[in-house]
């Protein structure tokens, strides 16, 4: 990972008090590793996905101090899609640029590790404010 | 009654009956709400230093070191520098906005410890960088009612398709969870607080429980030493504060309009600026009451149309180079430039700048007689 990566990650490691990125909170399912602290959540958009070394970029932030988190997507972490109400598994494959998701984590020796991921919409045609 | 309660009394009623001034508050705040308010206009108009956390980057040493003129909350002569990536010729292209360079703002001052470190007076633009924007200080006055305008009445002036066939196509941009935004020149930022907190860090280098850790170097660490402030550099008494500062500024009220700024006001709908001027927005449910249920001439639609390739400068989310969101137009009056890069001198100046979905309105205004041209640059004048 790029020290400038790892930067932009560490700068999203402490909890935020607004928006995009949500208090810190229990996933809603089984995390796919015990989860460690810090522990956080972060709702943001797709930016790329690396579905090879299986990575997820999110970019987020508060008002223009934008930032990005690389999170490592285990196989065995939950990836659904909530845009119709309802839960669907889908794969790390069907995530895209411009999907909005929402995705808990915590922090390991080699960066963020997922523990689960929900799309709940895109970016082009809105979320509303409080999913 | 006494010649001395007299005199009391009268000066009391001329204060009661005062005409706001620029940088005052909202009218009918509480008395806990005004103290909030001028509370926060002190944080607003503090200045800090390295010692309490400036920088190591920044564009001002304080929010009225650019909010300034004539008062805190107004607008300014500064301009700073957005970037970003974006290459029209590519199949799909899509925005980057250097989410992880720390974002688009790049800084143009440095403290002097991080210039002793790297040698910088400011944050290095990546070679990637394909625009880069300058961007002038609005003022912020009555921001707190567009803030609590119902993104429903928002949606409803968007006709993305034009599917009423005038030539006016505005969409709503969005912030990268999906929210509507409405605040900077792109319509990026969803809420006033976040815009806010967000411009302590990326504009003064300030850390707060909303953004607690500093920016980046360009996507590099700071070096070691450069910031010994110990984070957060302010807390969350003074983010709210400065939020309710700027939330309660009232909007310049309109001066008296002359029978010729009446008339140029019916020439401004005519030639169809109120396409995107839109004259009036409703605010919604709101818990502070001054901003509940009001009406907002904002002259604004908060959408983003097509200004046309001439102007255009960054992507940003979902807005294109072309695109920027319809500047309010209220407190206009005390503006000294105009456009988001602040190229125009005049209000004149700015209309002829226009292009894009206002390239017909512009036109029209054109090709008005002297007289109604001067009637609505009258009516300018009054917001």
């Amino acid at each position: 990972m790029q020290r400038s990566t790892v930067i932009s990650l560490a700068l999203l490691v402490a909890p935020v008090a607004l928006g995009a990125q949500q208090h810190t909170q229990q996933p809603t399912t089984a995390p796919a590793v015990a989860p460690a602290a810090p522990h956080d959540t972060v709702r943001g958009a797709i930016s790329a996905v690396d579905v090879r070394a299986r990575t997820v970029d999110v970019t987020s932030g508060v008002g223009f101090a934008i930032r990005v988190v690389r999170l490592a997507v285990p196989a065995d972490v939950p990836i659904t899609d909530r845009e119709d109400g309802t839960p669907d598994r889908i794969t790390l494959g069907e995530l895209k640029r411009g999907d909005v998701v929402r995705a808990a984590f915590g922090a390991r020796p080699t960066g963020f590790v997922a523990y689960t991921i929900e799309r709940v919409g895109t970016m082009e045609a809105g979320v509303a404010s409080t999913p | 009654m006494t010649r001395g309660a007299v005199v009391i009394a009268l000066l009391v009623l001329a204060a009661a009956c005062r005409r706001p001034q620029p940088g005052d508050p909202l009218p009918g705040l509480s008395a806990a709400e005004r103290a909030q308010f001028d509370s926060g206009r002190a944080v607003f108009e503090s200045t800090f230093t390295a010692e309490v956390g400036l920088g190591p980057l920044f564009n001002a040493s304080g929010c009225a070191e650019c909010h300034e003129d004539p008062v805190a909350g107004a607008n300014g002569d500064e301009v700073e520098h957005h970037a970003a990536v974006f290459h029209p010729e590519r199949a799909g292209a899509t925005c980057d906005v250097l989410a992880d360079k720390g974002g688009p703002v790049f800084q143009d001052s440095v403290t002097p410890a991080l210039h002793a470190a790297l040698g910088i007076d400011q944050e290095p633009r990546p070679p990637i960088v394909t625009t880069i924007a300058e961007r002038t200080t609005p003022d912020i006055f009555g921001f707190g009612l567009l803030d609590a305008v119902p993104d429903s009445v928002i949606l409803s002036y968007a006709d993305p398709d034009d599917k009423n066939h005038d030539g006016i196509s505005g969409r709503p941009n969005r912030f990268f969870d999906g929210r509507l935004g409405r605040f900077g020149r792109k319509a990026l930022v969803p809420s006033l607080r976040e815009f806010n907190d967000g411009a302590f860090q990326i504009e003064i280098g300030i850390t707060n429980p909303s953004v607690p850790v500093e920016g980046t170097v360009a996507g590099d660490s700071l070096p070691t030493g450069t910031d010994p402030a110990r984070d957060p550099e302010i807390g969350g008494r003074a983010l709210v504060l400065t939020d309710m500062f700027v939330r309660l500024l009232a909007p310049p009220p309109p001066l008296k309009q002359s029978k010729e700024a009446r008339r140029g006001g019916e020439v401004f709908g005519t030639v169809g600026c109120t396409g995107c001027h839109v004259p009036k927005l409703p605010t919604g449910d709101n818990p502070i009451v001054a901003l509940s249920h009001k009406e907002v001439a904002a002259y604004t639609d908060l959408l983003l149309h097509d200004m046309g390739p001439e102007r255009a400068d960054i992507c940003f989310a979902l807005a294109t180079p072309n695109e920027f969101r319809t500047e309010p137009l209220m407190g206009l009056r005390l503006a000294t430039h105009f456009m988001h890069d602040g190229r125009a001198k005049t209000p004149e100046e700015a209309i002829e700048l226009h292009a894009g979905e206002a390239t017909r309105a512009r036109d029209l205004f054109k090709s008005l007689p002297a007289a109604d041209q001067a009637a609505l640059l009258a009516f300018l004048k009054t917001l």
